[in-house]
């Protein structure tokens, strides 16, 4: 290989990489980092693209300066030059991508340690996936209970997650993090938000027909929004267990079945909007032409029976209908009860 | 469209005629199937109802059980009528099997395509125009879901049949079309190849391929069936008690295709290891044979885990053995870990033959020996071993022991290192070769460019932290594309291209086979590159509807795949066209040096009227006096191989 040879590679070479750097550093391609989880994984995402990128400009150089130079005029039937191998070349090839892979294994299993280290001082969230539906209880303040995940900024938090029925997957993109929640084992995510906003909660592993529209929000809060929140919620559930709206066993239901994960009803406090609001039970059971009660409880144990307008079928799982007569009744009568 | 007789075929005049009057009921072929088919059906239906009846098992009509016991009884029905079983029952029970007449080899006419035939050259076609078909078929609806996400929201289709759409798009590609095809090009070329008069078991091999129709339409009747919307992977539990009927089409599909796979698979081992011509040493063999050796190994070791996990899927959800059931102690993740042990050597089933097709094309048409031959092929084997070390990749955030994962993340990013080798060697073939631009060339060429960004896009999923972001996103879609899109079909196409002058005895259209490479290299990158930006901004997979901010590049998308799909327009007429009506192909149009290309186009019935004697290495291009093949009539001196690597 003579020097010109080399020098007008290098300069394919380098166009090539100035192409590749140009689509890497002018395209925003990462969401911007929400957690301190999310800053190492994209740490580890430039690492490994800085070499990704060598080693494309140098394939796309090579091939790129071979189809220029080595074309065959259409009359020439010679063959190339017989070249069979060369020692050193192939050492050179396998010893260094060898190197940078180990590099990229240590710099991941070391950002990996650390995005799963839990800080002793830290919050705990249980999480429940069912189909298609989240929801997140608060051990600390005694089982409270959301459809959207509420978080303080700054604190660790812990995800220990469930799933009733299928394989689900929480992901949080800006989050960074990523884990699946699987029927009869408990796994766990550790989170650190550091910037406010909301952001989606997507469920990532097919889970069935209402996998695509199985998604909540995310909400990093100041710390004391989010006592205020605690507490707000903490009255709201206080007043609807001594109120009007009869609470108690129907309200635990309510949550314990994972209504408040695609429903709005103000008596429970829930704010979903996978399925329709049910604060409008009167109104649809008269499009549906029955009377309230019936209504409910057939729409509990038959979902498919009446679809309100704008949703589809199939979306509500059938299960509700094995839960324990004395539990559907509560249910029943705390929803026709919350009725204005 | 026939395999032209050639002298000295006087022998083996076709088939014998079609008995006559009833009898032609008992011949094997398309007279015998429907009553066999209705036979083995009904001895299906009888047995399970009369043991429903016995065992007092109400209802004792069960149309779940019934149709899982027909998927397996009535395919046999066809595959009795249809004559793949008959020599060996015949045998079996004593009665006087025909002697082996060879009226089974060779195709006259276009009829004996579609029969039970023996010869590996027609099988090898056999093969390829039913796996183009459900390649179409897949393709057509991965069509159809791109209309689907061209807007946001929900416009032609709803969620399950989005859902299924997706899952029967990737079962037929994956079993039906990438796996299948290269054992169809496999099946024409390697006997070729290595100097031998077929394949080694050539019932076996008929066999194989009449197992395909059976998988696919299964597969295919997975869309009508209600429920089949798990995916190609097929999780348990939503694939085993979350699903209706239609997963167990997929469940049987499997082990039908399966089955096909690993017959053909142990076929290729045994011809390859007993059926060289002399002189063929390993160290003599073309990539492609080394190649399919490797796969087959794959193929043999791996198949019976995917058959494995997809019997106790069914088992679940049709016999509630709770193999994956939590609510009775069962264990959701062992399904991962056993269908990813398949599946992710499946990977390398469906890529190595394509290294191997890359290797023949880019060494003939650079006109130069491959660069580090040896190692081209000590490398095939670091993947295959590799290979089987690293299925947890595609678990890592599936709640598995978190341990394995750095493990299998450094086994995962160690296969770079043998596949490096590969490319860099492609590369150093080109230098100072003389190249030649034909259209196998350009998709070789396409191949390899595309593949390298495949496999970079493979690093970021086995680095842990950033696999953890984005899988089960838009960037696996984007990879698994490049890698079985860029990397497999591009192979395909390149070795039938390459190989069509030698199956149909037609050159193709050369200047359709280029507009062909332009406009799927264009459409490709088009479709799918801008995909690896979708999945890591938050767009998930397997999805029907996606955030509005998603909308703009979606559309692009969509307009960028009907262009790609509307490519493929131009390659079916180029090789229907050309089959019926192209130039007649001289025995060597590309001056290659490898066997196959030592005989007419097409081969004789029985390739070889002499063994070849094997000389030489496959690739000694630019080498003065070099052969790899002599027949006898012009033997040559033996000589010492050229050291190679």
């Amino acid at each position: 290989v003579g020097r010109g040879v080399l020098v007008r590679l290098v300069a394919v070479g380098l166009a090539a990489a100035a192409v590749a750097f140009a689509v890497a550093f002018f395209v925003p391609w990462l969401p911007t980092p929400a957690s301190k989880q999310a800053d190492r994984i994209d740490f580890v995402f430039w690492f490994v693209s800085v070499i990704s990128i060598a080693i494309f400009a140098l394939v796309a150089s090579v091939i790129l300066y071979a189809v220029v130079r080595f074309r065959a005029r259409p009359d020439d039937d010679s063959d190339g030059a017989p070249i069979h191998g060369h020692t050193a070349l192939e050492i050179v090839w396998t010893a260094v991508p060898a190197a940078l892979v180990t590099a990229i294994s240590v710099v991941s299993a070391v950002a990996l340690a650390q995005n799963d280290h839990l800080p002793k001082k830290h919050m705990r969230v249980n999480v429940t996936a069912q189909q298609f539906a989240w929801t997140f209880s608060y051990p600390k303040y005694r089982g409270l209970t959301s459809s959207i995940l509420r978080l303080p900024i700054h604190e660790p938090v812990e995800l220990k997650m469930r799933s009733k029925d299928v394989i689900h997957s929480f992901w949080v993109p800006q989050f960074g993090q990523k884990q699946d929640l699987v029927p009869g084992i408990t796994t766990r995510l550790v989170i650190t938000p550091k910037r406010l906003g909301a952001y989606p909660v997507v469920c990532t592993e097919l889970c069935g027909e209402g996998h695509a529209i199985m998604r909540t929000e995310a909400i990093v809060m100041r710390p004391t929004a989010f006592v205020a929140w605690v507490r707000g919620q903490e009255r709201a559930a206080a007043q609807a267990s001594q109120g009007t709206a009869g609470g108690g066993p129907g309200l635990s239901v309510f949550k314990s079945a994972g209504c408040v994960g695609c429903h709005t009803f103000k008596p429970a406090g829930s704010t979903a909007t996978t399925g329709p609001d049910l604060d409008n039970l009167k109104a649809d059971a008269q499009r549906a032409g029955k009377p309230l009660e019936p209504f409910v409880r057939q729409s509990i144990i038959d979902p498919n029976a009446y679809i309100e307008k704008g949703y589809q079928p199939n979306i509500m799982p059938s299960t509700f209908k094995s839960l324990p007569r004395q539990q559907l009744d509560a249910l029943v009568q705390f929803l026709v009860k919350g009725q204005k | 469209v026939t395999t032209a007789l050639a002298a000295g075929d006087e022998l083996h005049a076709g088939p014998a005629p079609p008995p006559r009057g009833w009898r032609r009921l008992l011949a094997p072929g398309w007279v015998r199937v429907p009553w066999m088919t209705a036979l083995f059906f009904g001895i299906g239906l009888g047995i399970t109802l009369l043991v429903r009846w016995i065992e007092g098992w109400h209802p004792i009509w069960d149309g779940q059980v019934i149709t899982t016991v027909e998927l397996a009884a009535t395919p046999l029905g066809f595959l009795a009528g249809i004559g793949g079983f008959d020599y060996w029952v015949r045998y079996a029970i004593g009665s006087p099997t025909r002697p082996e007449d060879h009226s089974g080899h060779g195709a006259y006419s276009w009829r004996d395509y579609f029969r039970i035939n023996t010869d590996h050259k027609v099988i090898g076609i056999q093969y390829l125009v039913t796996t183009v078909f459900f390649f179409i078929a897949a393709g057509l609806m991965a069509m159809v879901m791109r209309a689907e996400l061209a807007r946001p929201g929900m416009q032609y289709v709803g969620n399950q049949v989005f859902n299924e759409l997706f899952s029967v798009h990737a079962a037929l590609m994956i079993f039906l079309f990438i796996i299948p095809a290269f054992a169809g090009l496999g099946n024409f070329v390697i006997p070729l190849m290595i100097g031998a008069p077929d394949m080694a078991f050539p019932r076996l091999n008929a066999l194989s391929f009449w197992l395909l129709p059976v998988a696919g339409l299964m597969m295919l009747s997975s869309l009508v069936v209600p429920g089949f919307g798990g995916g190609w992977t097929c999780y348990a539990p939503l694939c085993s008690t979350h699903q209706e009927l239609g997963a167990v089409f997929f469940n049987m599909g499997v082990q039908w295709a399966g089955a096909s796979s690993i017959m053909t698979a142990l076929n290729f081992l045994v011809t390859i290891i007993t059926m060289r011509a002399p002189g063929m040493t390993f160290w003599r063999m073309p990539l492609l044979v080394w190649a399919n050796f490797t796969t087959s190994l794959l193929v043999v070791i791996a198949t019976p885990f995917i058959a494995g996990s997809q019997f106790m899927t069914m088992f679940d959800h049709v016999m509630h053995t709770n193999f994956f059931n939590a609510d009775q102690h069962g264990y959701v993740l062992g399904y991962q870990h056993i269908f990813w042990f398949y599946s992710h050597p499946a990977v390398y089933i469906m890529m190595l033959p394509g290294f191997g097709i890359a290797s023949e094309v880019i060494s003939t048409f650079a006109r130069k020996p491959i660069f580090g031959y040896r190692l081209m092929a000590l490398s095939l084997m670091a993947i295959l071993v590799l290979g089987f070390s690293v299925w947890a990749h595609h678990m890592f955030v599936s709640g598995m022991a978190p341990w394995l994962r750095v493990p299998m993340m450094v086994t995962s990013v160690v296969i770079a290192v043998p596949t490096g080798i590969k490319v860099f060697s492609w590369l150093a073939t080109l230098w100072e070769g003389k190249l030649n631009f034909s259209t196998p060339m350009l998709f070789a060429l396409g191949f390899v460019s595309m593949f390298v960004i495949g496999g970079l896009s493979g690093i970021y999923l086995a680095a842990v932290p950033i696999d953890i972001h984005v899988s089960d996103t838009y960037f696996v879609v984007a990879h698994i594309h490049y890698v079985l899109f860029g990397g497999s079909l591009f192979t395909i196409f390149a070795g039938i291209y390459y190989w069509f002058p030698k199956m149909t005895g037609r050159m193709y259209n050369e200047s359709l086979g280029k507009l062909h490479f332009w406009l799927t290299f264009i459409g490709f990158n088009a479709t799918f590159f801008p995909m690896h930006y979708l999945g890591i901004q938050g767009m998930p997979r397997r999805v029907s509807d996606y955030a509005p901010r998603f909308a703009d590049l979606n559309f692009f998308i969509s307009i960028a795949s009907f262009f790609l799909g509307a490519s493929t327009l131009v390659f079916l007429y180029n090789m229907i066209v050309s089959w019926a009506r192209g130039e007649p192909a001289p025995s060597n149009p590309w001056r290659a040096l490898t066997i196959e290309w030592q005989v007419a186009s097409p081969p004789p019935v029985f390739n070889f009227d002499e063994v070849p004697q094997v000389v030489g290495g496959p690739y000694e291009y630019g080498v003065p006096g070099a052969r790899h093949a002599v027949f006898n009539g012009d033997r040559a001196p033996e000589r010492e191989p050229v050291s190679s690597g």
